[in-house]
């Protein structure tokens, strides 16, 4: 096999085919998502690779899996909140088959939340020494530092949330504490930032310091 | 070709719930096995395996029958989220347990019979020298990073990646031949 250089074509086709193999680094895979967003013809490379390095699913056994229909179905059709919304968890393990459908029926009443709180993004460094989980539960927000430590003294890292093509809004300071916050999950395609600013957050309402961790809700 | 995930996906496109608890039933054992075996903790399959049919309803639109089986694009969903936890900051788990026992090759080759795109892959497969094959299996089925495979198959990084792309590209001629 010779040892030529690929051309700009190959190239492309191999970073495709990394991406969809799972090889590439977090920094990489960033780089790939953002551009699978935006360049149709990298994107129907990595369809392509998806369906091709398909031909190797065989080698996946089954595992049994749990009913989480329940969950699923609360995250995507949630019911309206009602004024008071009780906190407690409801443990679907005795339910069953039709009692299911008879239960989500009178949650419309007294809403029952998924008993766990689900994780809406991770931030973290390719090393893991710097990391924050983001949790979603009801109404709330909570983003909670899993490795590492705050900023040192006379910064503070801040939280900031971009819609698509939108200007990054700041979600709160992440000092010693989880921030907890009343907010609406994030839907796909929004994008958490952390930020190093000043002391007391950014003085100007955008992003002032360097962004040193990013995560996409439902990346590519 | 029949496909009845397909035409499943394409209920879910419409909003058909039903459909979409059908889906479920008739697929998520075989996305909990995609998932479990890269994650390797079942706590963290199970979360990752309500967010992965939370994408697919969400996304459900976008599937394109033409391209592909409906079980690809949905293994493809499950092996992309599994990939996205793994490298945000899990500890790699490179080399707990992971003989090519696990890797299940003579039970996959009894099975890839029946469909088409398995046994062209298999083929294809066998050209590869050993190592090689077995670099982008263990990226494919078990999740390892070009840092994992580097250092389970003691060459350099670049080295990895080299053999990688070469192979990956070797594949897809003899894929498309």
């Amino acid at each position: 096999m010779t040892d030529a250089p690929l051309s700009p074509r190959e190239e492309d086709d191999a970073l495709a085919a990394e991406y969809v193999l799972g090889v590439l680094d977090l920094a990489e895979r960033a780089v790939a998502e953002a551009r699978l967003k935006r360049d149709a013809d990298f994107a129907a490379l990595v369809a392509d690779w998806e369906v091709k390095l398909g031909g190797l699913n065989d080698g996946f056994d089954e595992a049994p899996a749990p009913n989480l229909l329940p969950q699923i179905e609360a995250r995507l059709f949630p019911k309206p909140a009602p004024a008071a919304k009780p906190r407690h968890g409801f443990s679907f393990g005795w339910l069953t088959g039709a009692l299911v459908a008879a239960v989500l029926a009178l949650a419309s009443i007294a809403t029952l939340a998924p008993p766990r709180p689900e994780l809406v993004a991770q931030l973290a460094t390719a090393d893991n020494r710097l990391a924050y989980r983001v949790t979603h539960f009801g109404d709330t927000l909570q983003v909670t530092r899993v490795a590492g430590v705050p900023a040192v003294a006379g910064q503070v890292h801040e939280l900031w949330i971009i819609a698509p093509n939108a200007n990054p809004v700041s979600l709160g300071l992440l000092e010693d504490q989880p921030l907890v916050i009343t907010y609406p999950a994030p839907p796909e395609g929004f994008t958490f930032a952390v930020s190093v600013e000043p002391t007391g957050g950014s003085p100007t309402g955008a992003p002032t310091g360097p962004v040193i961790l990013t995560a996409t809700v439902g990346a590519a | 070709m029949d496909d009845p995930v397909a035409d499943m996906i394409a209920k879910c496109a419409a909003a058909d719930r039903a459909a979409f608890r059908a889906l479920y039933r008739d697929t998520s054992a075989k996305l909990m096995g995609v998932l479990l075996r890269m994650l390797r903790e079942r706590a963290e399959a199970e979360d990752a395996l309500q967010e992965v049919y939370t994408r697919v309803w969400v996304r459900a639109g976008r599937y394109d029958p033409t391209k592909g089986r409906g079980m690809t694009w949905l293994i493809a969903i499950a092996r992309n989220l599994a990939i996205d936890r793994l490298r945000a900051g899990r500890e790699s788990h490179s080399d707990d347990g992971l003989d090519t026992v696990q890797d299940s090759a003579p039970r996959a080759e009894s099975r890839l019979v029946a469909k088409g795109e398995a046994r062209r892959m298999a083929d294809c497969f066998n050209t590869l020298e050993s190592e090689k094959a077995d670099a982008v299996k263990g990226a494919y089925l078990n999740g390892l990073s070009y840092l994992d495979l580097a250092a389970r198959h003691a060459v350099p990084l670049n080295t990895m990646r080299t053999w990688l792309r070469r192979s990956l590209l070797k594949l897809k001629e003899c894929l498309e031949s």
